[in-house]
């Protein structure tokens, strides 16, 4: 394949500070599954143990569960998405108070209401050995790099939350001036639920609905790529026929109407210049690789 | 032959006097999906010249909320205010140069929505308080337990809804519109805020274009029983309560009222099938 060219030469690193964020439990927010029954899960901040990218998503007895680390803006309100959520791309490097390098940034949570709807956090894929020192509230960095990428070949393409690494590692081909990107399941429209109306790079785009134009949402894996059909992320998720967002499995199935896996947005474009196709679309292995690799 | 209306348990619903206070307006900056940033006159305020019947797809807004917009400083009182108040419920001004003028909820977004004659609208501020007399939450009929009412008073529910004789209830509508028109709000609490409307492309961009305020419309496969979401073979019908928004995902907004199986409910297009001629208004008159 052509080499993709893009602009990563321009791009700024910006070490943004943050920290662990605490499990918290948002008594506005609904408890309630789709049938009203009150389910009260863990997965909201905190750090899961022992999940990790590449591990199925619907594996645990959780709402909303982010893999690893969940980090977030030190200051202001956790409903706020403030600047470690909206520089912070996936495959980004986080290092801790002490300068050792302990995870990769594997995804987003949030996107509901930032601003008055809790919580906007980022995900970051962490070993086994990491989890067991990191503490809730720790001070994080994250190195951020990415917002600004651009393909220079694909103009009518949008990347979101993508960081040149990962571009580097996507399922991506070059054919016939359209760019080609695998993935385990594309998703029609009306399946697109909470994160609708929201800024691209703000949180998350959820399943609401099993019904697939093609691949399966029960088996996702965390780090999955995902397609959702005729969905504009180009500044806010939105219906618009024509258009097709790819994304990555960010967070595992919410309980709540409206809720279910969630879906951080790379990259947007016109149809037939960005075309999904069911294939090799997991880069939850790679981003936890990436991982493991920083205790070396 | 006159049927019944099916039995419902109004007459065991609670009234409670809420105190509300007018918000403050809003100017929204947003970007559009073209990436141009815009300042428009946003949500809350007082917004005068704009009535239950007019287009609302005609103003320069986004998320224009017409007449006065209430909610309480106290979280909590806020969130009573926000659960408890029902389309169809009475508001009177209590303080100002207006007070005791009477208007009537006819909406939800964020904030409580209200409408008074527009003499009154003329003089209330941002800061005046009122009385809501709450009535509604719980809303149900023994007949139909999955028909679930939402922000619904049942004096706009027992002349929104009319029974025929194979069980089903016939609601006029101003429009029905597909699923694909549900975009923000879905994922969120369906007695709060409201359900904006994918109103900027085909079909639901013609389907709106002349939806006016306090219009009821329904949305097809949409479940809002304990949330808002897809779900093929249920429908909800709403009132349209904020006008249009600029942003991708957003657009006019739509209150629940109800919702319920599909075949539960008898959809007719009507273009009365509007609050202003379904409610007695205290001012008299449609605005």
């Amino acid at each position: 394949m052509t080499a993709l060219r893009d602009n990563r030469a321009e791009l700024v690193s910006a070490a943004v500070a943050g920290r662990v964020a605490p499990a918290r439990i948002h008594a506005e927010a609904m408890a309630s599954d789709d049938d009203g029954r009150i389910r009260l899960l863990p997965g909201t901040g905190g750090i899961a143990l022992g999940v990790h990218a590449g591990d199925r998503a619907a594996n645990w007895l959780a709402d909303h569960l982010v893999p690893g680390a969940s980090i977030e803006d030190a200051d202001g309100t956790p409903a706020a998405a403030g600047p470690l959520h909206l520089l912070s791309c996936i495959g980004n490097r986080v290092r801790d108070a002490a300068g050792r390098g302990i995870g990769i940034v594997a995804g987003k949570r949030g996107g509901l209401a930032p601003g008055f709807w809790a919580p906007q956090l980022v995900g970051v894929e962490i070993s086994d050995a990491v989890a067991a020192r990191l503490n809730p509230e720790d001070r994080i960095i994250v190195e951020t790099v990415g917002r600004g990428l651009k393909l220079l070949d694909h103009p009518e393409i949008t990347l979101a939350n993508l960081s040149p690494r990962l571009l580097d590692a996507l399922p991506l081909t070059q054919a016939n001036g359209a760019l080609a990107c695998a993935v385990c399941a594309i998703v029609p429209p009306e399946a697109a639920g909470a994160g609708l109306g929201q800024d691209s790079w703000v949180g998350d785009l959820e399943i609401t609905d099993e019904r697939c134009l093609a691949g399966s949402v029960a088996d996702l894996h965390f780090g999955d790529m995902v397609a959702f059909a005729d969905i504009d992320s180009n500044v806010s998720r939105f219906y618009r026929p024509g258009m097709a967002s790819i994304g990555i499995v960010s967070h595992g199935p919410g309980h709540a109407p409206g809720h279910g896996i969630g879906v951080t947005i790379l990259l947007t474009g016109p149809a037939e210049r960005l075309i999904a196709s069911i294939g090799q679309g997991g880069m939850g292995a790679t981003l936890r690789e990436w991982s493991e690799s920083l205790l070396e | 032959m006159a049927i019944d209306l099916p039995a419902s348990n109004a007459a065991r619903l609670v009234t409670t006097r809420l105190k509300a206070q007018i918000q403050p307006a809003a100017a929204n900056r947003v970007v559009r999906p073209d990436g141009m940033l815009q300042t428009l006159t946003g949500q809350g305020g007082v917004i005068t010249g704009i009535g239950l019947g007019s287009v609302a797809g005609a103003w320069t807004g986004d998320h224009v909320e017409p007449g006065i917009s209430l909610g309480h400083p106290d979280p909590a009182a806020n969130h009573a205010v926000r659960l408890l108040s029902c389309v169809g419920n009475p508001v009177t001004v209590l303080d100002g140069p207006k007070a005791g003028a009477r208007g009537v909820v006819f909406g939800k977004h964020g904030a409580v929505l209200a409408m008074f004659a527009p003499d009154d609208l003329a003089l209330l501020a941002p800061g005046e308080w009122v009385a809501i007399e709450a009535n509604g939450v719980g809303l149900s009929l023994d007949a139909i337990p999955d028909l679930v009412c939402h922000s619904c008073s049942p004096a706009l529910f027992e002349r929104m809804i009319e029974p025929t004789e194979n069980g089903q209830l016939r609601i006029k509508v101003a429009a029905i519109l597909p699923a694909i028109a549900a975009a923000a709000g879905i994922g969120m609490p369906s007695s709060m805020f409201n359900m904006d409307l994918h109103t900027s492309s085909a079909p639901v961009a013609e389907l709106a274009r002349q939806l006016r305020f306090g219009d009821l419309v329904a949305v097809m496969d949409q479940d809002h029983r304990f949330g808002r979401q897809y779900r093929p073979g249920w429908a909800m019908v709403g009132v349209v309560s904020h006008g249009t928004a600029i942003g991708g995902g957003h657009g006019l907004g739509l209150m629940t009222l109800l919702t319920a199986p599909a075949d539960r409910l008898l959809l007719e297009i009507s273009d009365t099938a509007r609050l202003d001629t379904l409610l007695t208004l205290p001012w008299g008159a449609a605005s």
